[in-house]
């Protein structure tokens, strides 16, 4: 089996080391297995921290990539202000810190009877307990003509990668005073704030390099998150190049027509220089394909333990859940992958259940030196994720706060990847 | 196979073990302390968000408390402590000071 990682075990220090020889119940046992599929923020932290909360567990992660970028600050690489490379993080530490056995190849089925995975390249793994992180995939026939093919004219860049990247290139060889049409999905979707974010970094960009271009932004929704705070901040910042059009004013984008560029509502038909088309999305194929989303696309859980509703003994995590106030962000993903983590090992382990704690917080840039934060707590109640308290940054900031707030985004960046990633 | 400890403070990751090694799952202290690590760095690397690292448990306790008590200066922190109980917040920042300072 080729691309298999070979296990490789950290340095111990004196402390970890007297602890783990302090654990008898582990010693002479054969390991519980869990299988995580898909290494994206959810599916990296569970590996992460299960394989952290007990020796007696064998983690295996699953995932045909060989690094994965991220998809929060992608939106600073497209406008220039980040280097692509940095967005990237590979699955070395996983494997060489945390012991975590990392198979590169797809997962093609779930068979969740005889508690097995079967890979794509023939072989078969077994489990105690499955995770699954599937991320979205897109809507079929969501928008007419916006197949594959036109993907690759009218870039998604929903999933940071190599459409991030086309959709940089063509806004860096747009002319000036062209237009960018970015199509904003309806609800719910990945990452509430980033299409408005995704707006307000590439008019900082067109600010610099482009002055004359527009941008419009076609929306499938009549409001958006933090509205108030992105409207304040494009009339500061970017007076007269940002104009959004509600569905209400549109009647709703129908159609793309990639040879001419071209995004279609129900009145009118835009022509763009670039245009970004954000489709309507569900949980990722695999998810679809295991039984494990309902008929609204995304996956039902239990909300203290991340079980599936539909499948026992396989665990969701991310934004391809449902079932409450989390938003579908990375910070969440990580929050919930804990959490899912701590009742997998309370279980496997015997050892008790503490009460979870879930949190989104998440950074927005306005412009490059103006962001704002919001962060929001979450509890189980009824079996639903209710969120508590918000907070959510102020109109009213003065820029030195926002100043502030753009920098410990970076802080966060840092801290956050290392904690996925390490 | 040897249950196998991993490097967890040299890299900046919750060490999850119980310290009494009574219980063989993460214990309390260190499961509210995987809370922190999404934005601070538990090895005290990192910039732009303050290092949690080196306070000691009296000064993580005051400040949790005080953060509990009111919205100013940083709404995030308000949110995280409002979800603690005193117990939680005695737990957590008594393993976070227990954390040394090692930054790779």
């Amino acid at each position: 089996m080729k691309s298999w990682t070979r296990r490789e075990f950290g340095r111990l220090t004196g402390a970890a080391l007297l602890t783990a020889l302090n654990q008898p119940k582990a010693r002479g046992q054969a390991k519980a297995r869990v299988v995580v599929i898909g290494g994206g923020i959810g599916g990296a932290t569970v590996a992460r921290y299960l394989a952290a909360s007990a020796t007696a567990i064998e983690v295996t992660l699953v995932e045909p990539r060989q690094s994965y970028a991220t998809c929060f600050f992608s939106n600073l690489y497209l406008a220039g202000l980040r280097p692509f490379e940095s967005l990237s993080h590979g699955y070395e530490a996983l494997a060489k810190q945390n012991g975590i056995i990392v198979v590169h190849e797809s997962a093609a089925a779930i068979h969740p009877a005889a508690k097995t995975v079967a890979l794509s390249n023939g072989s078969k793994l077994s489990y105690d307990r499955l995770v699954v992180a599937p991320g979205i995939a897109f809507r079929d026939r969501a928008l007419e003509g916006y197949d594959e093919a036109a993907m690759e004219i009218m870039p998604h860049a929903w999933n940071a990668g190599q459409q991030t990247r086309l959709l940089r290139q063509q806004l860096e060889s747009m002319e000036d005073g062209g237009l960018f049409v970015l199509v904003a999905p309806p609800n719910p979707f990945r990452c509430p704030p980033a299409p408005y974010e995704r707006a307000s970094l590439v008019a900082s960009y067109f600010q610099r390099r482009k002055p004359k271009a527009k941008i419009l932004i076609l929306d499938a929704k009549d409001s958006f998150n933090a509205q108030d705070l992105f409207q304040d901040a494009w009339n500061r910042h970017y007076p007269g190049m940002i104009e959004w059009l509600p569905a209400q004013f549109t009647g709703g984008v129908t159609a793309v027509d990639a040879k001419t560029r071209s995004v279609i509502t129900a009145g009118a038909t835009f022509k763009a220089a670039v245009a970004n088309v954000i489709p309507a999305q569900m949980a990722g194929r695999l998810a679809q394909q295991a039984g494990l989303a309902n008929r609204s696309g995304w996956c039902p859980v239990d909300p203290v333990t991340f079980e599936s509703a539909l499948q026992p003994g396989v665990h969701l995590v991310g934004d391809a859940i449902i079932g409450g106030d989390m938003p579908k962000s990375a910070f969440c993903a990580n929050s919930q992958a804990k959490a899912c983590a701590f009742a997998i090992a309370a279980d496997l382990t015997g050892s008790a259940r503490l009460p979870a704690h879930l949190f989104n917080t998440c950074y927005t840039y306005l412009a490059p030196d103006d962001a704002f934060s919001n962060a929001i707590s979450f509890k189980p109640v009824d079996g639903k994720l209710k969120s508590v308290i918000s907070f959510v940054s102020k109109v009213e900031e003065s820029s030195e706060v926002r100043r502030q707030a753009a920098r410990a985004a970076e802080g966060w960046y840092d801290a956050f990847t290392h904690d996925v990633f390490g | 196979m040897r249950p196998v400890a991993r490097s967890a403070i040299a890299t900046g990751l919750v060490l999850l073990f119980s310290q009494s090694g009574a219980a063989a799952g993460p214990d309390q202290g260190a499961q509210l302390a995987a809370t922190c690590a999404s934005c601070h760095r538990l090895d005290g690397g990192g910039t732009g968000i303050p290092s949690i690292i080196g306070l000691g448990e009296e000064r993580l306790t005051n400040a949790l408390l005080a953060y509990r008590a009111s919205e100013s200066p940083n709404h995030i922190m308000h949110v995280i402590a409002l979800s603690l109980s005193d117990e939680e917040i005695a737990s957590v920042a008594r393993y976070v000071a227990k954390q040394g300072s090692n930054p790779r």
